[in-house]
This record gives structure tokens, C-alpha cells and sequence, in this order.
């Protein structure tokens, strides 16, 4: 009896094991499916990258690979694999992260059919990278914190500083996140670039961080559960979490606030670059940036021709809103963010 | 030829194993051991004390002239120090309940199953159910105690998450110490008058303190190189440095800076290690008695202590109990939190996007557990059963990858293998090369272990009666080693399908892992996502150990995997 029961078992096992073994070999030896494949660092969330790349794919037949990063780890990547590039295309993103990245000398320019139309803040002068949407931040808060403290939507940067928020905002780690970047780019602009100043209203505002999160919506959930009363994001994360049934209210402060233009770039040495070129012309182009309304992408087209969805044109309507100067960001991003980690973040 | 190279040669040669298959194996070895082990570690060196081709300790003055990371230091120190301690009482109560307060069969098993539960789930499951829990919508915090401002990110929540992680450890290792002491010790002292007090602070307690600092030890190592749980609870006020490692090379891309960090996370890390392995685990009392193992009845607690025990033991294994069902819930429902209503649409992302991260994972894990397990019996082999000059160097060098956080061994493989001579960055071998050369150490251990069990005279006898090296470890050593290889295979397995603090560096375009899409899912606040990942990692491993015991089961092996050697992260 035993020795059948083990003999079975051992059976059962090796099938087990045979059938996985072919399974892998399948695996491995089968090469992609698509015949014209381009890889991708994509920085927008996968929910957002997916079905643009779909769409590609419908579009051109060209299939592309891809994995998501907070920016700055794919700048961090895309440097480190300078010498031995694994991807021809970085994907979205605010434009800081691909200024840092000219400095590194890890793109190679080009410039797609669009870039003579697009407005010259949504492009790099070189061709190193162009504008594929616009982002301002926006300043967003639980409706229910703001009611039990009694408190207006924040409309100053003044009125962040409340300690009503006292550990109650949640706001991105400069380290990881280009919305972190952007956020402390436009206090800079806010205090005209005084850097003493700026510093010191942002470690005023420490007092009330309950948390920085590692990515630029890691705290929208958060406020819009109520485990954070208020935090500063890009828009685009703050109507999601709007759009998705949490009770939040979207404000903009009236000393100003900064945008961000997404970009996209070719890197240098890509493996295909004819087809991330493709990918480029595609992104650049009303044939993707279309398709934000339909997905739920609260991004504001770069592309001249392309029509700002009504509802997102209304929330933007009134606001303060100014673009970030890239040349100086890019320039001046690591010394910013040093000095950030190290006066703000303890 | 210069005299010192002859009797360099000669020692050499005197030494030299005569078998030649043994001698190529053990060259073979060390140029793996050197390759993904000295070579990797010696590049941190390299970065650590060196600018611009001199010898410099500039770097590590500089990294540690940095408020914030000076700050990481001391706090990774303090926190391991605390956990340590934690879990080691916390463990030492377990353990005592388990052996001393006469439980009955049910219970214990119960106790056993649900403690182990953290010790095999991937990362961040304690953590995301202590954001659901104890948030400031959390169901605990918010919904049952109504405390609006209760901080979960910090130094108590990590501390409370990683002791409730950990623990298991010491309760493994401290159960097997004090199921070692015979209570008819204890039964002599209670009859010659002594109070029950003073019997265990007499007679228990100092029998079991080289296992309560064994344990302390583990817990310290596990604490310090856990990368998971303090990166989403630690919050921005208590840096520690293996986050603030990661930070600085993924986030502000200074690759020098990390490896800095990870050097000075290295040497408490190693310093540990070596007491834990060389000086605390070989002190060990037994108690020798005249008929040692007789059935007497346990009087060290009162049936009353005994059920109090017990109780407090129940509640801390239904908390445990309860971040699990948690974390199956939050994989369920829309949006745990705001949306209860119950939904599959996790479970489908997890299926469809997430594909391609459960394949990869799947592979690199079978073969790396493969590999991993060959190796672990090969280099245990060696190094318990032959003489060779390079023994003792080799065994303290197999488990250098093992005793040393993941950051600092991730960190090295990306720094190392990213240039010539050898580039396998954005290759499945990077990873698979990780896991074989880490928790392929828990293979040679649990092998040396059984082998030392083993009488030398059976293979001796083999030898004798004619037949060759290779055909003995074929006929002899292999059968009696194989419970020891499948434990070996399933650790391999196991922390291939949960590590993440090394393999976050190595991950690429072409190979992911599961772990890192759950961190990923989590930064994206794809909680649901990331809870349904979770949960088909913890039924993997399951089916996994399963597995195990039922191959172990017939080859009548002794016992099931050591459990103490799957340390998450």
C-alpha cells in the first residue's frame, strides 16, 4: 500500500516538474511575439502608460516594453545604464528630470513633427526632449477635515502653515519624486528665488508633514481616506482621486502655483531608435494626446490642436498657475534637493 | 625559484586533495565565491575608501558629516537594539508558554502555524495592515477606539511591526533551549523548597540565556537589514539606512553615497553575525541528569499562570491572524476604506498586468532554487567532509552574502556587474546569481548540520570496500543529505518568492519580480492590487511548503524546513 501511495506521489511530482520545466523552456525560447518591439521607463502610473501604449500598438503594430518608476529613480537608472542603455524611450514625467538628464548627457535630440507647433515652453531647444501634456500642481484637502476644523479650502500658501494641519499633510520625498521637485521649484518662484526665504517657509511647513511619500500620489488616498487632512499634488493625481468618489476639494493658492510640462525623450545609444522615435511623433502628437479625455487623464494637452476637456478647463479656469523655468531647475535640481534633504527633511 | 615560492608550492601541494573531482569542484567554487561574493564586496570597499586613486576615509566623514544620516545610523541601532530585545521576550514568553504551561496539542499547533505566518509572507504585509489598522481612518485607531490623532508612521510603529515579524525567530530558537532543559531539574529545586519565582529565576532562566542572547543577536541582524517595513513606516522623521541607502542611489542617484551607506551599515551587520555564529550559538548548557527525558509533571507555572499564558499568547496570534484576513479582505473589496463592496478586479490585474512579474518570479525562484540548493549541498559537503587548505576561508566566505542585509549585497551587484569584465545587468542571471550566492548559505548549513550527524565510518567504509570517491557521495552521502538538499531547495524557493532589499536593484526591463510590484502598487496606492500580490505569494509558499514536508515525509527526514532560517526580506 505504502510503497504505491509513494511511487504515485513521486509520479505526480516529477509530472509536476516536467510540466513546468517545458513551460519555461517554452518560456525562454519563444522571442517577444511582435515582430517590432521598443522599450520604455514610463513615469506615469501604469493605469495611465497601459492603455496609451495599447493604443500605440493598435496604431502602429509596434509593441512596447515597459516598467514604471517614480522619476527620480528612472533618471537614476537611465544614467547608470548609460554605457549599456535597456531602454530607447523615457516616458512622461515633469520636465526637471529630463533637464537633469541633458546635463548627464544621456539623451539624444530629436525632433518630432509636432515640435515646430508646440509652444516653446513645452520643448527643449536642443530637441533633446518635447512636451507630451502640461501638469500644474494643485493644492487638495478632505472635505470632511476641512469641516470639522472649520477651516476654507487652503487659497495661500499662508494657510498651509495653520497648525489646524499639524501632522496632517501628506506631500511627496524630493528624493523620489518629481511632484516633490515642482512643489519646492514654484516655493522658490513664490519667494522670487530667495532661497533663505523659501528654505525657511518650508521647514515651517515640516511641522505639519505627517509623512512624505515616495511617489508624487502616494498622499492622495491617504487625504482622501481622511488619514491626511490636506497635501500638495499634481493635478492630474488629485481629479483621479476625485473622479474616483473620495470627497476632496481641489484649491490653488493665489501667491501662484507651478505646472510642469511631461516630456518624453530618446536616449542615447537606444537599441531601437527608429522605433522610439515612432513612439515619440505618436506621443507628441493629438493622435495620443486625444485619447486623455476618453482614459480619464487629467493631463492638459501640449499640443495646440488638441482641446482641453471641458471640466478640466473649469477647475483650471481662475487659478495662478506658472511654469517652471527648466533650464534653472534642471541646472540647479541636485543642489536644491541636497539642501532640501538636508534642512527640511529631519 | 625563489625559496619562498617552493614552499609555497610545496605546502600547496602536500595539501591538495587527492581525489581530482574534489579538486576541480573546489576550484570551481572559488571562482563562483570569488566572482559574486569577494569581487561584488570588494567594489563597496572600493567606493567606500577611495577618491580619485588614494586611500581616504573623506567619503564616509562626508556621508556621516550629514545630519540625516548620522540620524539613520544611530536610529537603525537603536531600532534593531529595541527589536531585539522585543522580540526576544516576546519570544521567551512563547517559548515558556509553549513548554512549560502544559498545552495541549491543538494549541500548540495553532501557536505554531499562526506565528510562522510573518515569517513567510513577502514584505510589507505587516505594514499595509497596520495602515489599514492603526491609520487615522485605520479600523482599529479611527473606527473601534475613535482616536483621531494617533501617528502611525515612526519609530513605535516600526518597532511593533518588525517585533511581531521577528519574533518567531527567537521563539524557535528559545523553544528548542528550553525543551532542552529537563524539568525533572526544575521538579529537585520545587522539592527541595523552592518558591516557583525563584526556581525560574534560578534554574531557567540563566539555563536559557545563551539562547536569549542568541536570539537577541538574530533579532538585532534581522532588524537591521529589514528595508520593507521601515520604508513605509517609518515616515520621514525616523530615517534608517538601509532605506536611506536605497534613497540615496535610486532617488538622488549617488551611487557612492549608498555604497558609503551600505559600508556602514555593513559593519554592525557583520560584527553581529560573527558573535552570533562564532561565540554566542556554540555556548549552549545542556543538562545532564540521570534519566534525562522521564515523564514528570511540569510544576514551573500554576494550571492558572499556565491558562493566563496561554491567553496573552491566543491574542497575540489572533492579531497576527487578523492582519491576515485583513490583507485578504483589502485584496476583495473596491477600495478598502471607502468601498466595500466585494470585487475581483484585483485578482484580474493581478492576472493580466501583473503576469509577466509572477512568471519571471516564478522562474528566477525554481531556478535559483535549483541551483541554489545543489550548491548549498555541494559547498556543505566540502567543507564539513574534506580537508583542504582553503576550508576555513571558504566556509567564513560561503556565508558572507548570507549575514550581510540585502541592500548592501543588491548594492554591490549593481555596481559591480554593470561594467565590464562581466555584464549581466538586465539579465534573469543577475537575480538567479543573488538569491544562489544568499540563501544558498542556509543549504550548507542545514547540510553541514546532517553531516556532522553522520558516522564518518559509513563512508570510510565505502572507501575500503573499493569504490571511488564520486560513487560513494553517490551511494552514501547523497541519500543521507537529502532531506538536508530539500530544505535547502525549499529556503531557496521561499525567500526567492518574498526578498526584496536586494533584488530592487537588480530588477530590469526584461525581468521583474513580484515583491518590487507590490511596492510599486504600493506607491501608486494600488492597496488592493498590492494585497492580492501579497495574498498569491503567501498560497505559493504554502503550496511550497507543502511540498516540502511531503518530500521530506518520504525519505523519512528529520523533521520539517528550520523555519529560523527564513527570515523575510
Amino acid at each position: 500500500m505504502i510503497s504505491i501511495k509513494k511511487s504515485f506521489v513521486i509520479f505526480l511530482m516529477t509530472l509536476i516538474f516536467s510540466l513546468v520545466l517545458v513551460w519555461f523552456v517554452g518560456e525562454i525560447s519563444i522571442p517577444g511575439q511582435a515582430a517590432e518591439e521598443v522599450n520604455a521607463y514610463s513615469i506615469w502610473p501604469e493605469n495611465w502608460a497601459r492603455p496609451m501604449f495599447e493604443e500605440f500598438e493598435k496604431a502602429t503594430g509596434i509593441h512596447v516594453n515597459f516598467i514604471r518608476f517614480s522619476s527620480g529613480e528612472a533618471l537614476a537608472r537611465v544614467i547608470a545604464e548609460k554605457s549599456n542603455p535597456q531602454v530607447d524611450v523615457l516616458f512622461g514625467g515633469p520636465v526637471e528630470t529630463h533637464s537633469a538628464g541633458i546635463s548627464e548627457g544621456v539623451f539624444e535630440a530629436y525632433k518630432p513633427p509636432s515640435y515646430d507647433v508646440l509652444e516653446s515652453r513645452f520643448k527643449d531647444a536642443d530637441g533633446f526632449w518635447v512636451g507630451i501634456a502640461d501638469d500644474p500642481l494643485v493644492f487638495m484637502s478632505n472635505a470632511g477635515f476641512l469641516k470639522e476644523k472649520n477651516l476654507n479650502p487652503p487659497s495661500s500658501w499662508n494657510d498651509l502653515l495653520d497648525p489646524a494641519y499639524k501632522d496632517m499633510i501628506q506631500m511627496a520625498d524630493a528624493r523620489t519624486s518629481g511632484t516633490a521637485v515642482t512643489r519646492i521649484f514654484t516655493i522658490l518662484e513664490v519667494f522670487n528665488r530667495d532661497e533663505d526665504k523659501a528654505f525657511e517657509y518650508m521647514k515651517k511647513l515640516r511641522a505639519n508633514v505627517q509623512v512624505y511619500t515616495k511617489s508624487g500620489g502616494g498622499g492622495t488616498i491617504p487625504v482622501g481616506l481622511g488619514q491626511a487632512g490636506a497635501g500638495i499634488f499634481f493635478i492630474v493625481d488629485a481629479l483621479k482621486t476625485q473622479q474616483e468618489g473620495y470627497d476632496v476639494v481641489v484649491s490653488f493658492p493665489k501667491e501662484g502655483i507651478g505646472t510642469s510640462t511631461e516630456a518624453i525623450a530618446l536616449l542615447k545609444g537606444a537599441k531601437n531608435p527608429e522605433l522610439g522615435k515612432k513612439l515619440i511623433d505618436w506621443a507628441s502628437s493629438p493622435a495620443m494626446q486625444n485619447l486623455f479625455a476618453e482614459y480619464k487623464i487629467n493631463f492638459i494637452p501640449a499640443h495646440p490642436d488638441v482641446e482641453i476637456e471641458p471640466s478640466l478647463a473649469a477647475v483650471v479656469k481662475d487659478a495662478n498657475i506658472f511654469p517652471i523655468d527648466n533650464v534653472w531647475a534642471g541646472e540647479n535640481r541636485k543642489r536644491i534637493v541636497d539642501e532640501w534633504v538636508e534642512k527640511v527633511l529631519p | 625559484m625563489p625559496a619562498f615560492l617552493y614552499i609555497f608550492k610545496k605546502k600547496i601541494s602536500t595539501n591538495l586533495p587527492k581525489d581530482p573531482a574534489i579538486l576541480l569542484s573546489i576550484i570551481v567554487i572559488w571562482f563562483f565565491l570569488l566572482l559574486f561574493i569577494l569581487f561584488p564586496l570588494s567594489k563597496i570597499f572600493i567606493l567606500t575608501f577611495e577618491k580619485s586613486g588614494h586611500f581616504t576615509l573623506a567619503n564616509i566623514l562626508e556621508i556621516l558629516g550629514k545630519r540625516n544620516h548620522l540620524q539613520a545610523f544611530w536610529n537603525s541601532l537603536l531600532l534593531a537594539t529595541l527589536v531585539g530585545l522585543s522580540g526576544t521576550v516576546l519570544g521567551f514568553f512563547f517559548a515558556f508558554t509553549s513548554v512549560r504551561a502544559s498545552l495541549s496539542k491543538g494549541w500548540s499547533k495553532f501557536l505554531d502555524s499562526t506565528i510562522i505566518l510573518p515569517l513567510i509572507s513577502p514584505p510589507f504585509t505587516t505594514a499595509i495592515a497596520m495602515i489599514f489598522s492603526f491609520g487615522r481612518r485605520g479600523l482599529i485607531t479611527y473606527n473601534l477606539l475613535g482616536i483621531k490623532t494617533f501617528n502611525v508612521y515612526g519609530l513605535h510603529s516600526v518597532l511593533f511591526a518588525e517585533t511581531i515579524t521577528f519574533f518567531p525567530i527567537a521563539y524557535l530558537t528559545l523553544k528548542a533551549i528550553l525543551s532542552g532543559i529537563d524539568p525533572t531539574v526544575e521538579d529537585m529545586a520545587f522539592s527541595l523548597g523552592s518558591s516557583r519565582g525563584r526556581v525560574f529565576k534560578t534554574i531557567t532562566l540563566p539555563l536559557a540565556i545563551p539562547g536569549l542572547a542568541n536570539s537577541f543577536l538574530l533579532l538585532f541582524a534581522a532588524s537591521l537589514a529589514d528595508f520593507a517595513t521601515p520604508l513605509i513606516l517609518a515616515g520621514s522623521r525616523f530615517p534608517v539606512l538601509p532605506t536611506e541607502a536605497f534613497l540615496q542611489i535610486t532617488g538622488l542617484f549617488d551611487i557612492r553615497g549608498g555604497a558609503v551607506l551600505s559600508f556602514i551599515l555593513l559593519v554592525p551587520a557583520f560584527s553581529v553575525f560573527v558573535l552570533q555564529r562564532y561565540w554566542v550559538s556554540r555556548k549552549y548548557y545542556v543538562t545532564i541528569t540521570g534519566k534525562a527525558g522521564a515523564q514528570t509533571q511540569i510544576k514551573s507555572v500554576t494550571s492558572k499562570t499556565g491558562k493566563f499564558f496561554l491567553t496573552v499568547c491566543i491574542l497575540i496570534s489572533t492579531l497576527i491572524l487578523y492582519f491576515y484576513v485583513l490583507l485578504f479582505y483589502a485584496s476583495i473589496v473596491k477600495a478598502f476604506g471607502a468601498n466595500y463592496q466585494i470585487t475581483l478586479k484585483h485578482y484580474i490585474v493581478v492576472f493580466t498586468e501583473g503576469l509577466k512579474a509572477i512568471k519571471d518570479t516564478l522562474f528566477i525562484a525554481t531556478i535559483g532554487m535549483l541551483l541554489g540548493g545543489f550548491y548549498g549541498v555541494i559547498v556543505g559537503y566540502l567543507i564539513s567532509k574534506k580537508t583542504f587548505i582553503s576550508r576555513p576561508a571558504m566556509e567564513i566566505v560561503s556565508m558572507i552574502n548570507y549575514s550581510l542585509p540585502g541592500t548592501i549585497v543588491g548594492i554591490a551587484y549593481l555596481i559591480t556587474f554593470n561594467n565590464p569584465p562581466v555584464i549581466i545587468t538586465g539579465t534573469a542571471i543577475i537575480i538567479i546569481a543573488c538569491y544562489v550566492f544568499r540563501y544558498g548559505a542556509t543549504g550548507i548549513r542545514t547540510t553541514m548540520a546532517i553531516l556532522q550527524q553522520i558516522d564518518p565510518s559509513i563512508e570510510e567504509a565505502s572507501l575500503s570496500l573499493g569504490a571511488s570517491a564520486i560513487t560513494t557521495f553517490k551511494r552514501i552521502t547523497i541519500p543521507l543529505i537529502l532531506p538536508g538538499l530539500f530544505s535547502g531547495l525549499g529556503i531557496v524557493f521561499i525567500r526567492s518568492m518574498t526578498a526584496i532589499s536586494a533584488t530592487i536593484f537588480l530588477i530590469s526591463i526584461n525581468w521583474t519580480l513580484i515583491t518590487v510590484r507590490i511596492l510599486e502598487k504600493m506607491t501608486e496606492l494600488e492597496l488592493g492590487v498590492a494585497a492580492a500580490f501579497s495574498t498569491l505569494v503567501v498560497v505559493i509558499v504554502f503550496i511550497m511548503i507543502i511540498f516540502i514536508n511531503l518530500f521530506l515525509r518520504l525519505f523519512r527526514g528529520p523533521g520539517a524546513i528550520d523555519m529560523s532560517n527564513i527570515l523575510g526580506g
